[in-house]
């Protein structure tokens, strides 16, 4: 959010006002596409909308100073994953679904469990005294993450490696099928 | 010299069992065993007589029954009215089964009658030795078994059968009231023995109730009123049977009894008169019957009857020596009237008098003995029971009971008038029907002579002409009873003469002069009394009316109880049980079985509901995780 | 500026929804997405109390980082899983692939 800060600061615009005046349409619109993404009929239009709800999240993570991993965001996300969704969607053929039977009580079964948990999270953070004063710490640079990752955080670092390792040799294991 | 009386009843039951047993292959030699062991008893009789003469008496042979410090011994009694009535039997006993080897010689069981006629002998021979009333009982009940047996000999017939169940049916009335006149006295007088009755002088009344049953024994055995209706009707059996049962042994065997229990009844002089009475009833009424009676042996049944009651008479009126001395002759001379009745029924093979005549002229022998029967049996001197009737009639006057004097003469004058009836009626006189009679073989006629010679003489041994030796011998050994008269009474001696001469004028003329007028004269005028003599006073048919016929409807009665009610218990509890074990089939198949399909039926309902969460969604099984996930929450956190 | 809770109130509504859309869609490639977006939830929760609460390691954004390099190996193997489904099946629809039903 600093740097946000210091470009709204060298642009001239009252800080608060204009943070606050961006954020909670940007949070609307990430709901919207949320909802879009999963009420959509159309599996390649929920895939897309996919995309603009991370995108949304990525610039969410800029109010909260994490530019590298906005970035990230972008790039990863939105980038690969979508891309990679948008195949697996191509490469099967049911596009469009229509209705079907008992649709309703699953639709039901679903609502009410979100609808439970989103009841008791929201009393939950409502009910919590949450501190304020951190608002104003520094944030930590990209020199300083990069630093921490490579000494205190390497170990989960390598693993995370061996994970990708591990889901590329899964999946083409997989997919690549049956011999004939 | 040793006792050997108690051998006597052992050769003859020796014989029936050998004959029982083996009798099939023996056949004819089944006989000749019969009289050798008959022999044998009389050789020992004799031998016994010999020895008590020699001064030998009674004695023990050993003990039977122990109670404690009591104890019940088996003796024999030796005293002159035992060997009097030994010899009496064991002589009739052999000539009667000498003449059935003639009179049975046809049958198919031959054997088997010797076997009944031996232990017959046995028998009777063991009650006359007994000493005390217990073994008196077994032998008792012996010759009751015998007479049965020998009675219905010939089973197949249905009324020989009948004959045999009411003989042994009415004995069984009499021995029931001896068996509890033995209980009575051995509860008053604590003993059964013989030689302790003549001790006995109370006045208790129990022992006047203990005579009196006892008579009732003898009631029954010896065939007084009432208990008499069995006796013609056992005529029925073979005539040699009827010989020796029921005219010369067992049925004097109740007057024997009186005679050994004489103490007690003497002593109690109501029982004694109460026997005379009974005796002069019997005597009378059987008379009475004899005299419209038909069948030849029925005639000499009812004769038997009431020479028993005179015997009871004599006894009665306090004559020892006169009952006994009657008893002795009649053995005698009835025996040779069934034997003579045998011969001609074996010849003629009828019963029915009315169907015969003139049979004197082809049956020499049993005619002349038949005649001197019944000379004997009518009282006339010399024969033998002219000497005997009358000392009975003269004890009766001589110790003063007028009454059964009259009686006694009566009757007399009807034994006379009978008798020569049957005579006149079978041996003389034209035939009345197609005849024709052959005098019966050697082996038959040999006893009837034998027998006639008894008949005739043996009547001497108790008269004046041998001072009264029979009289005294009969006394010895008890102290001084009735004393009797010595002398002999003229008077009585004519009277009864008179009678018996005018009987059988009497019969002459009804039977011989006017030989068809008169007797239907007379019987189409007492038409009433007729009748009710030819049946019999109509006493079986009031025995019926009054006793079986109530018995019977008894036993139905009872019949259709057990069936009804004891049956139809069982059955009812059987179809109880059935429909118990039906409600239990219900319950174990309605109940029961329906818990079980109940439970599942209801684990199936449970489960038609909860597997509907089995859906094979991924997503259903989520939505139950997550749920639970959000319980978990709501709880803590909320 | 915008308090914590409104964060958190944004990263709970995504995971809301993200959790209807698990149980709701039938295309399995519908609910692979519906858990991107729950992972999404969770990176802003991880973002929003890192700076809250202030970390001198950056230690929420790093997990975050992690998050999503596991998400992508997960979409990963996934979307494999899927293609393999549909080579077989003939179809992607979780309703019609009930072969644990009763």
């Amino acid at each position: 959010m600093s740097g946000l800060i210091q470009l709204l600061n060298s642009v001239g615009l009252p800080q608060e006002i204009v943070i606050k005046a961006t954020f909670y349409p940007i949070a609307c619109l990430i709901l919207v596409f949320a909802l879009l993404v999963v009420l959509s009929r159309n599996i390649f239009h929920s895939a897309l909308y996919l995309a603009f709800v991370l995108m949304g999240v990525a610039c969410v993570y800029l109010y909260l100073d994490a530019e590298f991993l906005a970035i990230v965001q972008v790039l990863i996300y939105v980038g690969a994953i979508v891309t990679l969704f948008i195949f697996t969607i191509m490469l099967t053929a049911d596009i469009n679904t229509g209705p079907i039977r008992g649709m309703i009580r699953r639709v039901l079964g679903g609502a009410f469990a979100s609808l439970a948990i989103l009841f008791i999270l929201i009393r939950v953070i409502a009910r919590t005294t949450w501190q304020a004063a951190a608002q104003n710490a520094p944030a930590i640079s990209l020199e300083g993450l990069g630093r921490s990752l490579m000494s205190k955080y390497v170990l989960p670092f390598e693993v995370i490696s061996l994970i990708s390792l591990a889901a590329i040799v899964g999946a083409i294991v997989i997919g690549k099928g049956q011999k004939r | 010299m040793v006792n050997l009386a108690h051998l006597i009843p052992l050769f003859p039951f020796l014989a029936f069992t050998a004959n029982i047993l083996f009798g099939r292959k023996l056949k004819l030699s089944s006989a000749l065993l019969s009289i050798a062991a008959s022999t044998i008893s009389l050789g020992l009789s004799i031998y016994t007589l010999i020895l008590f003469l020699s001064g030998h008496g009674s004695y023990t042979l050993c003990k039977w029954l122990v109670f404690g410090k009591a104890s019940l011994d088996i003796g024999v009694i030796v005293d002159p009215l035992t060997c009097m009535m030994l010899l009496v039997v064991t002589i009739i006993g052999t000539l009667i089964q000498i003449y059935s080897i003639g009179y049975m010689k046809n049958d198919p069981r031959f054997s088997r009658f010797f076997a009944y006629m031996s232990l017959f002998m046995s028998s009777m021979l063991g009650l006359l030795l007994a000493d005390n009333f217990i073994v008196l009982l077994i032998f008792w009940e012996g010759v009751g078994l015998c007479s049965y047996l020998l009675i219905s000999f010939w089973f197949e017939r249905p009324a020989a059968a009948k004959a045999g169940m009411k003989a042994f049916i009415t004995t069984r009335i009499g021995d029931t009231g001896l068996l509890i006149g033995v209980f009575v006295l051995f509860f008053a007088a604590h003993t059964v023995y013989f030689r302790d009755l003549a001790g006995l002088s109370s006045t208790e009344p129990l022992f006047i109730a203990a005579a009196l049953l006892i008579f009732c024994g003898a009631i029954g055995k010896s065939a007084q009123f009432p208990l008499h209706v069995w006796l013609p009707d056992a005529m029925e059996g073979p005539t040699p049977v009827s010989a020796l049962i029921h005219a010369a042994t067992m049925v004097a065997a109740g007057v024997y009894l009186v005679a050994r229990c004489f103490g007690l009844f003497f002593a109690h002089q109501p029982a004694l008169i109460w026997v005379a009475y009974i005796g002069a009833i019997t005597a009378f009424f059987a008379a009475t019957i004899a005299t419209v009676n038909n069948d030849i042996k029925r005639i000499l049944a009812y004769s038997t009857i009431s020479q028993l009651g005179f015997m009871m008479i004599g006894l009665g009126v306090g004559g020892y020596s006169a009952g006994t001395f009657h008893l002795m002759t009649h053995a005698f001379f009835k025996a040779l009237l069934f034997l003579c009745a045998g011969s001609v029924i074996h010849s003629i093979h009828t019963q029915d008098i009315r169907e015969m005549g003139g049979i004197f002229q082809k049956m020499k022998i049993t005619g002349a003995t038949f005649v001197i029967a019944s000379l004997a049996i009518s009282g006339v001197p010399p024969f033998s029971g002219f000497w005997s009737k009358d000392e009975i009639i003269s004890e009766t006057l001589h110790n003063g009971h007028p009454f059964l004097f009259a009686i006694a003469i009566a009757t007399s004058l009807l034994t006379a008038f009978y008798m020569f009836r049957l005579i006149f009626l079978v041996l003389f006189g034209k035939s009345r029907t197609e005849l024709h009679p052959h005098e019966s073989p050697k082996v038959m006629t040999i006893p009837l002579g034998i027998l006639a010679l008894f008949a005739i003489f043996i009547g001497f041994l108790g008269s004046p002409f041998m001072h009264n030796a029979f009289q005294a011998f009969i006394h010895i050994g008890q102290a001084g009873e009735a004393a009797e008269n010595a002398n002999p009474n003229y008077l009585v001696m004519a009277i009864s003469t008179v009678v018996a001469l005018s009987g059988i004028g009497m019969a002459y003329l009804f039977y011989i002069l006017n030989n068809k007028i008169l007797p239907q004269a007379i019987r189409s005028k007492f038409a009433f009394l007729y009748n009710l003599l030819s049946n019999k006073y109509y006493v079986d048919e009031i025995y019926d009316f009054m006793f079986i016929k109530p018995v019977a409807g008894l036993s139905r009665l009872a019949a259709r109880f057990d069936l009804g009610i004891i049956d139809g218990a069982v059955n009812g509890c059987a179809k109880a049980v059935v429909v118990l074990s039906e409600v239990k089939a219900w319950i174990d198949r309605y109940i029961v079985d329906g818990a079980v399909n109940m439970t599942a039926k209801t684990v199936g309902l449970f489960s038609s509901v909860l597997r509907r969460m089995q859906t094979g969604y991924i997503q259903t099984y989520l939505l139950i995780a997550f749920l639970g996930l959000v319980v978990i929450l709501f709880v803590k956190l909320i | 500026m915008i308090p914590q809770s409104h964060y958190l109130a944004l990263s709970a509504c995504l995971f809301a929804i993200g959790i209807f859309g698990i149980l709701t869609r039938k295309n399995a490639i519908g609910i692979l997405i519906s858990i991107e977006l729950i992972l999404n939830a969770a990176n802003i929760n991880l973002i929003t109390f890192n700076k809250f609460l202030g970390s001198p390691d950056g230690l929420g954004q790093i997990f975050a980082l992690f998050v999503i390099a596991i998400a992508a190996a997960s979409a990963v193997v996934g979307l494999g899983l899927v293609i393999a489904i549909y080579r077989s099946a003939k179809t992607i629809l979780v309703n019609k692939m009930d072969l644990m039903k009763w």
